[in-house]
């Protein structure tokens, strides 16, 4: 199962103000990990997130993606070495069809996007056509992208995260807005994602029950700090997790 | 293909336009196709990038003058001049668009402007070499073209042929990575778009296509002046793509035919030309905030729907007699 190290954090510092949202946060993840980062509200995972994808520049700190120190690069860069993330709040094309957002981001690992004169509709049809399907968007291909449920955005987000080939991805609450059903269906393709694929996934998510179901590992962090680390059941039964994170859910 | 029927007729209708309407008209048909392709290239920038250039007239000048100096100094027959005037216009858009796509809304369009404002003054100044608030006379087209109806001829295979290009520019990954840059630059970056170098390359192409429409405009004047480049023509695309619609591709060019017939139409009655433009643009702003091709699209909107909830009606009908 586990391979050499993807990603790995060394001593990550962020805060903004005086506050200090990533504080010398240590994390690595293997190939093939599925994992997941846990917290309260404002515990700093969209930051850690940000940090990680080039969003905001690190304080001081290391990134490492595949022994590559790729601290402070700029977003596209950092794309381009096979990293995705969805977003927690979707974020994705509102005037374009679900097919366009899908295809955009198929045609830009493709290395087409300098292409002037070619009709875009005739490229990365097959491509297309096939992650609408495994991410259950096929039958609103044609909908404007702004127009579709809570819960299909949060799909085309993982889709447009998926279009650009990764081998890490990061999920910023995949399932935020779904309902029971939908975040089940949308979990198991994660899974699927991971498993069958051999994505690296890190996910953060609110709902306990998809968390134990689902990371091999977790992190929980507070206040921008790690604070405990380890299997489902061990961070279940660290103390200082359970009353800071877990207590709160009880 | 049957949905562009209409397009086989606009072209029949240019075509044989000189041979119905008197040479006035024709002078204003050439002016509506330069500024058309002076509009449509503005709206590469606006509606496709999702930014303002309040400084686009800068190109169209330059274009304009990089012909006439050429032409006039230099006997440099036309269509060299006019691949030149695209490549010089392209270059100042490299400069200038260096610095304009670090920002993004009102600071783009502020700075757009600026350096609009500095080429104006730097043709305005230069005596020695543009002829400064002078302009540049005698920039006479080739004996073929000399007539308005030949001229008209040229100048309308030259914007077909560069509309077709900017069509297919903007239905290339090209057209849509500048669309998605417009819709969220930020998720563009994320999925591995190096948004800038992105906005630099689309400026510079709207600022050749800007350049070539300037090209056209010194032999059709027979003279130029360096208010081409100053912040009223700049102005002029703005306003045309608002009324014709940033949405739609031809919309710009649509907005070309109704503001240019319009002043042609209007200053031949009153001198209140601005004040009638200003009026229109302000009923446009409120009422009809597409332009003219959301209307069109929004009443076969309608029409569809009216037709589809009739079809529904029969059904009924036939089905509970």
């Amino acid at each position: 199962m586990s391979g050499e190290a993807i990603l790995k954090v060394v001593r990550l510092n962020k805060s903004f103000g005086g506050l200090k949202a990533t504080n010398d946060v240590d994390y690595e993840m293997t190939t093939r990990e599925l994992s997941a980062i846990i917290g309260p509200n404002g515990a700093g995972k969209s930051t850690f997130f940000n940090l990680l994808t080039g969003y905001h520049k690190v304080d001081s700190g290391e990134v490492y993606y595949k022994g590559k120190d790729i601290t402070n690069w700029p977003p596209h860069k950092i794309a381009r070495l096979g990293i995705a993330r969805a977003f927690q709040i979707s974020n994705i094309y509102p005037a374009l069809t679900t097919y366009e957002n899908t295809r955009q981001a198929i045609l830009t690992e493709q290395n087409r996007t300098l292409n002037f004169f070619t009709p875009a509709e005739r490229l990365a049809k097959k491509e297309t056509l096939e992650l609408l399907e495994i991410t259950g968007l096929s039958h609103h291909a044609n909908m404007m992208a702004g127009n579709l449920s809570q819960g299909d955005k949060k799909r085309l987000e993982l889709a447009i995260a998926l279009g650009s080939k990764p081998q890490l991805v990061f999920l910023d609450e995949p399932t935020a807005g779904m309902s029971g059903e939908e975040t089940r269906e949308t979990m198991e393709l994660v899974a699927r994602l991971n498993k069958e694929m051999g994505l690296t996934i890190l996910f953060t998510e609110h709902d306990m029950s998809v968390v134990f179901g689902y990371a091999r590992r977790l992190t929980v962090l507070h206040q921008g700090t790690v604070i405990a680390e380890g299997t489902p059941e061990e961070v279940r039964a660290n103390e200082r997790a359970q009353k800071i994170y877990l207590g709160e859910e009880a | 293909m049957k949905r562009y029927w209409w397009l086989g007729l606009i072209f029949i209708g240019a075509l044989i336009l000189p041979l119905v309407v008197g040479e006035f008209w024709v002078h204003v048909a050439i002016e509506i196709l330069i500024l058309g392709l002076f509009a449509v290239s503005f709206n590469m920038i606006f509606g496709y990038m999702g930014q303002i250039s309040f400084g686009h007239a800068a190109y169209y000048g330059v274009g304009a003058y990089a012909t006439g100096m050429l032409m006039v100094k230099a006997s440099v027959p036309l269509p060299i001049c006019l691949v030149a005037s695209m490549i010089t216009a392209g270059i100042c858009a490299l400069i200038f668009g260096y610095f304009c796509v670090r920002l993004t809304g009102i600071y783009f369009a502020i700075l757009t402007l600026a350096f609009g404002q500095l080429m104006y003054y730097i043709i305005f100044q230069w005596y020695s070499f543009t002829g400064g608030d002078d302009g540049l006379q005698g920039i006479v087209p080739p004996d073929f073209l000399f007539g308005a109806t030949a001229y008209y001829y040229f100048t309308f295979c030259i914007v077909a042929a560069a509309l077709i290009a900017m069509w297919y520019i903007s239905r290339s990954p090209f057209g849509y990575t500048m669309r998605a840059i417009r819709d969220n630059a930020d998720r563009t970056r994320f999925v591995g778009i190096n948004v800038r170098k992105y906005m630099l390359i689309n400026f510079v192409v709207a600022a050749m296509f800007a350049g070539l429409a300037g090209g056209l405009l010194g032999p059709f004047n027979r003279s130029i002046a360096p208010d081409l480049c100053n912040w009223h023509q700049s102005g002029v695309p703005v306003f045309m793509a608002v009324i014709g619609g940033p949405l739609g591709f031809l919309g710009p060019m649509i907005g070309s035919v109704i503001y240019t017939f319009l002043m042609a139409f209007v200053t031949g009655i009153t001198e209140y030309w601005p004040l009638v433009i200003g009026l229109i643009i302000i009923f446009v702003v409120l009422f009809m905030p597409g332009g003219v091709i959301g209307l069109a699209e929004e009443r076969v909107k309608i029409f569809r729907s009216k037709r589809m909830a009739g079809g529904a009606e029969e059904s009924t009908h036939t089905e509970s007699p």
